[in-house]
């Protein structure tokens, strides 16, 4: 689940399910209390646009296995070697 | 079903939809953008640029020709440009870099122009470095400060014509709720600015379909319509990619102060054997397929080494470069999983095919072949630019409907049948409960796509069996497909866009009968001289019948 929002941060005030430019993000104004639930995770573009806009800091972002960024340390330890 | 009234109809609010959306606004022009997402965060732009392509007479003199030469040399774009559209965004870079900094985006971080990254030793730079990463922001604020309308999560889905062609509104589907509302626009000019086709072939990751170099909402809906309503589309045989770190898709490339080199920290190409801050390694630029190239040419694994960049430039790169470009996962990820860059080289790999600046064949006031119709951005087939392009052909699109709408009258659109049309697709989609998923069908089409319409080789009758399964699958689509809410809607009508663009596609690769670039044909081994410095072009008339034509570069 690529972006994970802290409950005890979170303010439900919906802008990070506004800005997503995804559609990952919704706001349930439906809920009793309202509830923001990362909906649609697979589907996240991992930009950080919701952790950057997000105003009290209530998001990180996981970055899922399928993503993994292979990284080699060259045997002679430079580029010019 | 909602109906507005405007003289000019965005469909796109990225950075070419939203240049043009101000340019138009401030002329007077009632104008209103159509948004899938949130103009502020939305497109490939969303979150930042740190290069901005540019020509500054008082930084790089007055020999147009050096210019041209270097520009066109050292850019991504390749041979599939035409000059006369490169000249336009290059003579109104510098315009526009101050336009932006009146809006309050940092051109100048350092307090001068300076030119960085995507270099060719020797050369001059043409990269400005800018700080974008509000680039978003200000323009939705300006295009809203010039009095343009923006309607977020509102998807174009249809041009609307009379009966002699030529562009009166649009149709598309409001998704800010549950349930989705059709929404008709009545406009004398529609700009297409939606993007690359992010999604149609298969990811370098095929289960995560998002894991996309540029943003996967871009997804070829605007080169869809356009060639649905008669408009000629541009070098669509000419299938191309991006490339960077290899199963974590991101563009940005330029931004990387590092060199390409093998699994033993040596260089293979001659644009530099050691990191430079002033011009990048310009490799993926000119030669983006190298990863692919290499690893099936038995030569790979490839990466990019940044462990002899020094420690000021790679904290540099990845605490304000790459913050700037908006591409500031990459440092969030490598600091998560402990990736020490100055120890550990990165394996880049080439991205799937996503046809950036491959669609809309455009004149040099950003017009389409169909009348009151514009585009800008990558979704035009005959200009690149990135961003640099978008911003000026917005910008060139904008001033040019201006005058439009002035010599044309609205017409009424209420009851055309395409809105009768859409709006019966719409509903049969809604009320079919259960259906199949849209992600079935698009998994379908990504693998038709690589493997009968892929890079790798193809054959006249690769391309006739796989242009047949696609309408064998659009059938079963429209007879299985069904969607839950208005995000399921959104994603459903995207497939459909790109089950449509893959006609063009097919068509264009069969009938491009030799081998060029990347168009490798095993029933035309050979390079037809004929061919050279010639563009394809594809028009489906208002009968429905196809026209392939050559035409020469210009």
């Amino acid at each position: 689940m690529p972006p994970i929002i802290n409950d005890k941060k979170c303010v439900k005030c919906g802008c990070c399910a506004e800005i997503c430019p995804l559609d990952v993000l919704y706001l349930d104004k439906k809920a009793p209390e309202k509830k923001l639930v990362v909906r649609y995770p697979d589907e996240c573009w991992h930009c950080r646009a919701c952790e950057k806009d997000c105003p009290k800091g209530a998001i990180t972002m996981r970055y899922p296995l399928s993503h993994y960024m292979l990284h080699y340390k060259p045997e002679k330890g430079g580029a010019s070697q | 079903m909602k109906t507005y009234s405007c003289e000019f109809l965005v469909a796109g609010g990225g950075v070419g939809g939203l240049m043009a959306s101000i340019a138009a606004a401030k002329k007077g022009v009632d104008v209103i953008v159509a948004e899938k997402a949130d103009t502020r965060r939305s497109g490939s732009g969303a979150n930042g640029n740190d290069h901005y392509h540019c020509y500054i007479p008082a930084c790089h003199g007055d020999d147009m020709g050096r210019v041209r030469r270097e520009i066109g040399a050292s850019f991504d774009a390749g041979p599939w440009v035409d000059a006369s559209m490169t000249d336009v965004w290059i003579n109104r870079s510098y315009e526009i870099i101050r336009m932006w900094e009146d809006m309050g985006i940092n051109m100048r971080p350092t307090g001068e122009y300076r030119f960085e990254g995507h270099g060719m030793p020797g050369f001059q730079l043409y990269n400005l470095k800018f700080d974008g990463k509000n680039q978003k922001p200000a323009l939705t604020a300006e295009a809203k400060k010039q009095g343009a309308r923006i309607l977020n999560r509102v998807v174009i889905n249809d041009l609307l014509t009379n009966e002699e062609g030529r562009i009166i509104g649009a149709v598309g589907v409001d998704v800010n709720e549950e349930e989705p509302e059709l929404v008709v626009f009545q406009a004398k000019a529609v700009l297409l600015a939606t993007g690359f086709v992010s999604r149609m072939y298969p990811s370098i990751t095929p289960a995560y379909m998002f894991n996309t170099p540029c943003c996967p909402a871009t997804t070829g809906s605007g080169q869809a319509m356009a060639y649905r309503a008669g408009a000629r589309l541009v070098n669509m045989d000419m299938l191309n990619g991006h490339a960077g770190p290899k199963y974590f898709a991101r563009g940005g490339k330029g931004t990387w102060i590092g060199i390409s080199t093998d699994i033993h920290g040596k260089p293979f190409t001659p644009y530099g054997d050691k990191p430079s801050r002033a011009t990048g390694d310009v490799t993926a630029d000119v030669w983006p397929s190298c990863y692919h190239d290499r690893m099936k040419a038995g030569q790979g694994p490839t990466y990019m080494n940044c462990t002899e960049t020094s420690p000021e430039d790679l904290d540099y790169m990845l605490h304000e470069a790459m913050v700037s470009e908006g591409i500031d996962s990459i440092t969030d990820y490598t600091e998560q999983r402990g990736i020490d860059l100055s120890k550990e080289m990165v394996e880049f790999g080439t991205y799937p095919i996503m046809m950036g600046q491959r669609g809309i064949e455009c004149d040099e006031h950003a017009r389409t072949s169909v009348e009151g119709l514009y585009a800008a951005g990558n979704c035009v087939g005959n200009v690149n630019g990135s961003l640099a392009g978008a911003a000026a052909f917005g910008l060139v699109a904008g001033e040019d409907v201006a005058e439009y709408v002035k010599t044309v009258e609205q017409e009424a659109v209420a009851g055309h049948p395409l809105v009768k049309e859409k709006e019966a697709l719409c509903r049969m989609l809604m009320d079919r409960k259960g259906g199949a998923h849209w992600k079935e069908a698009l998994s379908t089409l990504q693998n038709l796509m690589n493997e009968y319409a892929g890079i790798d080789i193809q054959n006249e009758n690769m391309l006739k069996a796989g242009y047949t399964y696609v309408q064998q699958l659009k059938a079963d689509c429209l007879k299985e497909l069904g969607c839950e809410n208005s995000h399921e809607l959104m994603r459903t009508l995207e497939v459909f866009d790109m089950m449509d663009l893959a006609e063009p596609i097919f068509f264009c690769c069969e009938n491009r009968k030799e081998t060029r670039g990347p168009h490798v044909r095993s029933d035309y081994a050979f390079t037809n001289v004929l061919l050279n410095n010639k563009f394809q072009t594809i028009v489906k008339d208002q009968s429905g019948k196809v026209h392939m034509d050559f035409r020469m570069k210009h």
